[in-house]
């Protein structure tokens, strides 16, 4: 998930440049291009008001156009209803300008295909096609009914070749932008996730150092002991000292897979010790168990290293959900003699000796 | 004389019928006669009358789960000892609310088979360490609601000590301890769909002084007032 936020927000952005580019192509062409025009032939207009009223129309339309467009791609409905109001007021004003001049002091026409180019340019391409041949038509049909003549219909041609040709190179220019944006898109992800991947194997390998410098600390002394003789394997603490070692040695092993459960998966590694010594180890699991953090873990199986280390044949280890924690318990056939850890990092630890069995209870609480 | 409890045994694996009629056996006072073995639950369909007080059930005959049989088989008037290798907490309290007396793992058959079907025979809970784990693990919004003494006797129990010592822990007698966990049993009689085997489980337990009458009409009423 952390992975496609960024590369998907990478495309989004240059999309919205796109977007951006357009609106303000068409706030320009309609501010400079068309309302110049406007303003330069006021005097040839039947009713220069209405003119003006169109214009302010389209003006109406182009804001709200540029609230879609930036919005994400406008629906269907939106789209088309904002397309629909520029080319009405285009047709009606240019329907309203003497009929013999019609083209040259048209201002609609150019300002009511780039507002449809930018509501429709990023729905299908058919869509903005259908556009600017209705748009097309309909000044086509205004100048029938003035009555053609063949220079109008000149001039139709080359006002058509150079608006729409432009609209339409415009829409084309964005599409392979974008196309452009998803691929640098991708691009940046494959990149994002190399670095991830890296900066994963730099947290395994800082754990393994961990892991390396803690068994400097507690076995190197014990098996340069056992190298200088000064340790004797047939003394009976050495042997537990030495099943402690290989039990944390587990341990460590196991704490660098992160899996889920992982407290049952490091108490399965703290046993294995133990099993290997021929003592019937069962692991049993009540409820939904809450994660629990590392060093409370270190400290639970501490617990489980110190019973398991000096059970004679026997021993449970169960983990049940409790209120706002877990209980990890211990019953093993063991003497009086276990060390136990001094209650750290949330866990607090009881126990009872009964007879031959002993009773241990760590429990972690959240709060 | 007190009279032998007869039992069926029903499991499709002959090595373990072997085991299960060894540990019979082997019981010092001879209490339970063990009068037919099947691999399948057709020929008790077949009969008109139970052909003994309890079946030894396993859950899973020819690969497929029988839990859903079980209600057929305590109308015909068996107590049924579950036996199984299934400890899936679900499938063991789907197993009593089916009318189940006790469930049984097949780790702890050696220690508690037999002293679940005398259980079963006389409608007294009897309560494996796999089925309080089970107990202890149900999330099912329709669960009985358990004291705190219930709850701690029920997971002491679970975590593997013995009664005794659950009692020391809590400062209670054994006997007392029995009678948190038979309760905590006893409440989930009252709940669920109705089976015979669970009224005459409720019925046992309130004349032994296990649970109360009104124990239960206050659990109902809970329940019907919906999840709070």
């Amino acid at each position: 998930m952390t992975a496609v936020q960024p590369t998907a927000l990478m495309s989004g952005r240059y999309q919205r440049a796109f977007t951006l580019a357009v609106i303000f192509l068409v706030v320009s062409w309609h501010l400079a291009g068309a309302g110049g025009q406007l303003l330069h032939n006021r005097a040839d207009y039947s009713s220069f008001a209405f003119q003006g009223a169109m214009w302010l129309v389209m003006a109406l339309a182009i804001a709200a156009g540029s609230v879609l467009a930036l919005r994400g791609t406008p629906s269907w409905r939106s789209a088309w209803t904002v397309a629909v109001i520029t080319l009405a007021a285009s047709t009606a004003a240019a329907a309203a300008s003497p009929a013999n001049d019609m083209l040259a002091v048209n201002w609609a026409w150019g300002t009511a295909g780039w507002t449809g180019l930018l509501v429709l340019l990023r729905r299908r391409f058919g869509e903005l096609a259908c556009f600017l041949a209705a748009e097309a038509a309909a000044t086509l049909s205004v100048q029938l009914w003035d009555g053609l003549h063949r220079t109008d219909l000149a001039g139709f041609l080359a006002v058509l070749a150079w608006s729409t040709g432009a609209q339409v190179a415009v829409a084309a220019g964005v599409r392979a932008l974008d196309v452009a944006a998803d691929q640098a898109a991708a691009a940046a992800r494959s990149e994002h996730a190399a670095r991830e991947r890296a900066a994963t194997a730099e947290i395994i390998q800082a754990a393994r150092e961990a892991r390396w410098l803690a068994l400097q600390e507690s076995a190197a002394p014990l098996v340069a002991e056992l190298a200088a003789g000064t340790a004797d394997p047939g003394d009976l603490q050495v042997r537990i000292r030495c099943a402690v070692q290989a039990a944390r040695l587990r341990r460590l092993l196991a704490e660098g897979d992160e899996v889920p459960g992982s407290l049952v998966h490091e108490l399965h590694a703290s046993a294995d010790v133990a099993e290997r010594r021929g003592v019937a180890v069962e692991i049993e699991t009540a409820g939904p168990l809450p994660q629990v953090p590392r060093l409370a873990r270190r400290v639970i199986t501490d617990a489980a290293i110190a019973i398991l280390t000096d059970a004679r044949s026997q021993a449970r280890i169960t983990l049940a959900a409790v209120a706002a924690g877990i209980a990890v318990s211990f019953v093993a056939d063991t003497g009086a003699g276990v060390q136990l850890p001094a209650a750290a990092e949330g866990v607090t630890i009881q126990h009872q000796q009964d007879d031959g069995m002993f009773w241990a209870e760590a429990r972690w609480n959240s709060r | 004389m007190e009279q032998q409890v007869t039992v069926v045994i029903i499991e499709d694996h002959p090595v373990v019928t072997e085991g299960v009629t060894s540990w019979i056996r082997s019981d010092p006072g001879q209490r339970v006669r063990l009068v037919e073995t099947a691999r399948d639950l057709t020929g008790l369909h077949s009969a008109r009358q139970p052909s003994a007080d309890v079946i030894i059930l396993d859950l899973e005959l020819g690969g497929e789960l029988v839990t859903t049989q079980i209600p057929e088989l305590v109308g015909a008037g068996y107590r049924v000892v579950a036996f199984s290798g299934h400890s899936d907490p679900a499938i063991v309290i789907a197993t009593l609310d089916n009318g189940a007396h006790a469930y049984v793992s097949k780790e702890e058959g050696r220690d508690h088979l037999v002293e679940a079907v005398l259980a079963a025979a006389a409608d007294r809970p009897y309560v494996t360490r796999s089925q309080a784990r089970a107990m202890l693990a149900d999330q099912e919004p329709t669960r009985p609601l358990l004291s705190q003494q219930e709850q701690q006797a029920l997971l002491l129990w679970f975590q593997g000590m013995s009664k005794a010592s659950v009692g020391r822990r809590m400062s209670i007698s054994e006997n007392t301890v029995r009678q948190y966990i038979s309760r905590a049993r006893a409440k989930y009689a009252a709940t669920g769909r109705t089976a015979a085997s669970k009224d005459a489980l409720l019925a046992r337990a309130i004349e032994d002084g296990v649970l109360k009458p009104g124990e239960i009409v206050q659990y109902k009423s809970f329940a019907s007032g919906g999840a709070d």
